[in-house]
């Protein structure tokens, strides 16, 4: 697989440069070749809705400032602009500066798209909204912003995710929200689009798709940057307030909404690299990995009602990905991104799933600050190229989301033998239903 | 053998199996199918219901993709030749290996229209170009939430034939086929093609009541549905096409 050394683009040719400048924003609903609107007329109307209505709010000077104070009051924005002392000493190079998304009310990025998605929901009239998630991150987000905006809540979600990510889907339920655990295909995150676009189809007369990733058919790919976009508005405002000269911004790349909503303030500003971080999984081989855009598995491809790059066989079927993060471990990446990566403004490289487990343990202990999986692959990828650069230049890890949730992935990785006692004296209280404080204690 | 009426039935190549599904293309043809749909098993049939994802995920898992099952059609066309094949898919496995390639190996099967519904009509990558050098046709499929202008202008585009996903038009016991409807089947119809029409049709009255109609009647899931109940029930498959084909 192929590593930034191999890609770099530093020396953007001026020819890349203003065709990036041309992807900023769609052109009706295409980033150069990729993206489009390649839907059965049936979901058709509901897409053309959406962009007339997002198209008309967006500009409407009451739903921004509703949106404001909701990012203000309730998710808690700004995040702060974290710097990394001890890890800028031990990487030796640029100095480290973490955007701190997992601040946002529910501990991710996804909640920037989820209430502004609801708000416009709700000004189109509709009641009812649905999702899909892939982590759980996207529908915890979704399920608290109805919960606040009064809405029922559907939350799409492949059998898999519901095993590998359980407190989330816990929490989903508390807010109220309806888990669907999808059993079709391979049972992840693209099975739970298909069967959230399946839904709409049905009933879009009272329902909103709210699609959480940048992608999907136009006018998603615009309107979930639109939302994400404030976080790389406050990191340039926040690096003019400190003086902060940012050499490169990096975040991972599921299907790419934390990454170009921290990227786009900067797609024009040639002195930032702007760098991509994939699921390298457990290696290069199709099938081991979720990487679109790192080494020369993926194809350009229509699937899900975008054209992009996917990891499709000769025929077109999608291909079963793996990575530790579910948040990661999807065939596509949004067309914005894709186009983006081809013009060479993005870069993109790959974090193996041990790399990710890393980066959690090193942020964890030297600055106490813990890394979802997903966006530790965005920490992995910045300890790799932090010495590249002088001490007076800064980097920017967009700590997407914090990793609570992940607990039940990463205790059985670092401390297995007290989780598995743990989870054997849990088991055993709940079928005795007997309380705490009257349970065995575990390695008296 | 000529039906009453004409019948568009549907099956998947490759599901149950192989062999089976060259028996169910022989049944619906004795029960009166006039033209058979066959559809590519694709890994993400976003536009279809949970019954045909369900058979397309088992024809993958036998190995039917594209190639082998354009083997099936092949094999079905033989023993039907004067039986129209449409093959039903999704972009994907058009645009991979390229669209005019794709259509290229549905010729050499003996197919001769294709519908694939996430390939718009006013984008769609060539296929009806395509189509069109081959001899074949490019079937679009209009749905009732379409704009009015939107659905004239697929209309007006010359299309031979245009698919029709109707809304569910079932109360209680009886059929009945509401003005919405006739409005929109008259608009599809507009500029001269031929109207398939189907809404997840069951019986053979809801059948007879929507004929009058349209070019003619589609029922799709109702086939694949009796073989995900019995995988052997090839009678049963070839009972319903002649009740829905009025033979």
């Amino acid at each position: 697989m192929a590593d930034l050394e191999e890609s770099e683009a530093n020396d953007l040719k001026p020819e890349d440069l203003n065709m990036a400048k041309s992807l900023v924003e769609s052109d009706n609903g295409f980033f150069d070749k990729f993206g489009g609107k390649y839907v059965a007329e049936i979901i058709r109307r509901p897409l053309d809705d959406l962009e007339e209505a997002f198209n008309k709010y967006i500009k409407d000077p009451e739903f921004l400032e509703e949106l404001r104070i909701i990012q203000r009051d309730y998710i808690g924005r700004e995040t702060p602009l974290y710097y990394a002392p001890t890890a800028t000493e031990l990487l030796g190079g640029a100095q480290i500066y973490i955007k701190l998304e997992g601040l946002a009310n529910t501990g991710a990025h996804k909640i920037n798209n989820a209430i502004g998605q609801c708000l416009l929901a709700k000004k189109m009239g509709k009641t009812r909204i649905i999702a899909e998630t892939g982590a759980g991150q996207h529908g915890l987000a979704t399920a608290a912003a109805c919960a606040k905006l009064g809405l029922e809540c559907v939350v799409y979600m492949g059998e898999v995710d519901v095993r590998r990510q359980q407190p989330n889907v816990a929490t989903m339920e508390l807010y109220g929200a309806k888990v669907v655990p999808v059993t079709s295909g391979s049972r992840t995150l693209k099975d739970a689009v298909n069967e959230a676009m399946r839904d709409w189809a049905t009933n879009f007369a009272t329902t909103h798709y709210v699609l959480g990733s940048a992608l999907g058919p136009a006018p998603f790919p615009d309107i979930v940057r639109t939302f994400q976009s404030i976080i790389g508005e406050e990191v340039k405002r926040q690096a003019a307030e400190r003086n902060i000269d940012i050499a490169a911004i990096v975040a991972c790349v599921g299907g790419g909404s934390n990454s170009i909503g921290v990227f786009t303030s900067f797609i024009e500003n040639p002195n930032v690299r702007l760098i991509g971080a994939e699921a390298g999984g457990v290696g290069p081989k199709l099938g081991e990995n979720a990487a679109r855009m790192v080494g020369n598995a993926a194809k350009v491809g229509i699937v899900q009602g975008y054209k992009s790059k996917f990891l499709v066989d000769d025929d077109g079927q999608s291909q079963p990905t793996r990575s530790i993060s579910a948040g990661l471990d999807y065939m596509g990446i949004g067309p914005q991104l894709a186009a983006l990566g081809e013009c060479g403004r993005v870069e993109f490289t790959s974090i193996l799933d041990k790399e990710a487990l890393e980066a959690v343990n090193f942020f964890a202990k030297n600055e106490g600050i813990l890394f979802a999986l997903e966006s530790s692959h965005a920490g992995a990828a910045a300890m790799k190229i932090a010495k590249e650069f002088p001490k007076d230049k800064a980097i920017i890890i967009n700590m997407s989301g914090r990793g609570d949730k992940d607990i039940f992935i990463t205790s059985p990785v670092f401390r297995p033998e007290k989780w598995k006692e743990f989870l054997a004296a849990e088991l055993k209280r709940l079928e005795n239903n007997e309380d705490i404080h009257d349970a065995e204690i575990m390695n008296k | 053998m000529n039906a009453p009426i004409t019948l568009m039935s549907h099956l998947i190549a490759g599901f149950p199996d192989g062999e089976t599904s060259i028996a169910i293309a022989d049944a619906l043809v004795k029960g009166g199918a006039s033209i058979l749909e066959i559809q590519l098993a694709f890994s993400d049939p976003s536009a279809d219901g949970p019954a045909i994802q369900t058979a397309s995920t088992v024809a993958l898992e036998k190995g039917y993709s594209t190639k082998q099952g354009l083997e099936i059609v092949k094999k079905i066309h033989d023993m039907h030749p004067d039986i129209p094949i449409y093959i039903m898919t999704y972009g994907s496995l058009a645009f991979t290996p390229g669209v005019e390639n794709f259509v290229k190996m549905c010729k050499d099967a003996g197919v001769s229209a294709c519908i694939i519904p996430d390939l718009p009509f006013d984008n769609d990558e060539g296929l009806t170009a395509a189509c069109a050098k081959y001899g074949m046709e490019n079937i679009p499929v209009a749905a009732p939430s379409m704009t009015q202008a939107r659905l004239e202008e697929m209309a007006s585009k010359g299309f031979k034939y245009i698919y029709a996903a109707l809304r569910a038009g079932t109360t209680g016991s009886q059929t009945v086929i509401d003005q919405a409807t006739l409005d929109f089947l008259d608009t599809v119809g507009k500029g001269g093609a031929k109207v398939l029409g189907g809404f997840g049709i069951r019986t053979g009255e809801q059948s007879k009541v929507l004929c009058k109609h349209v070019h003619a009647v589609v029922a799709g899931s109702v086939f694949v549905n009796i073989m995900l109940e019995d995988p052997k029930n090839i009678a049963g498959v070839e009972a319903k096409a002649r009740e829905l084909s009025g033979l």
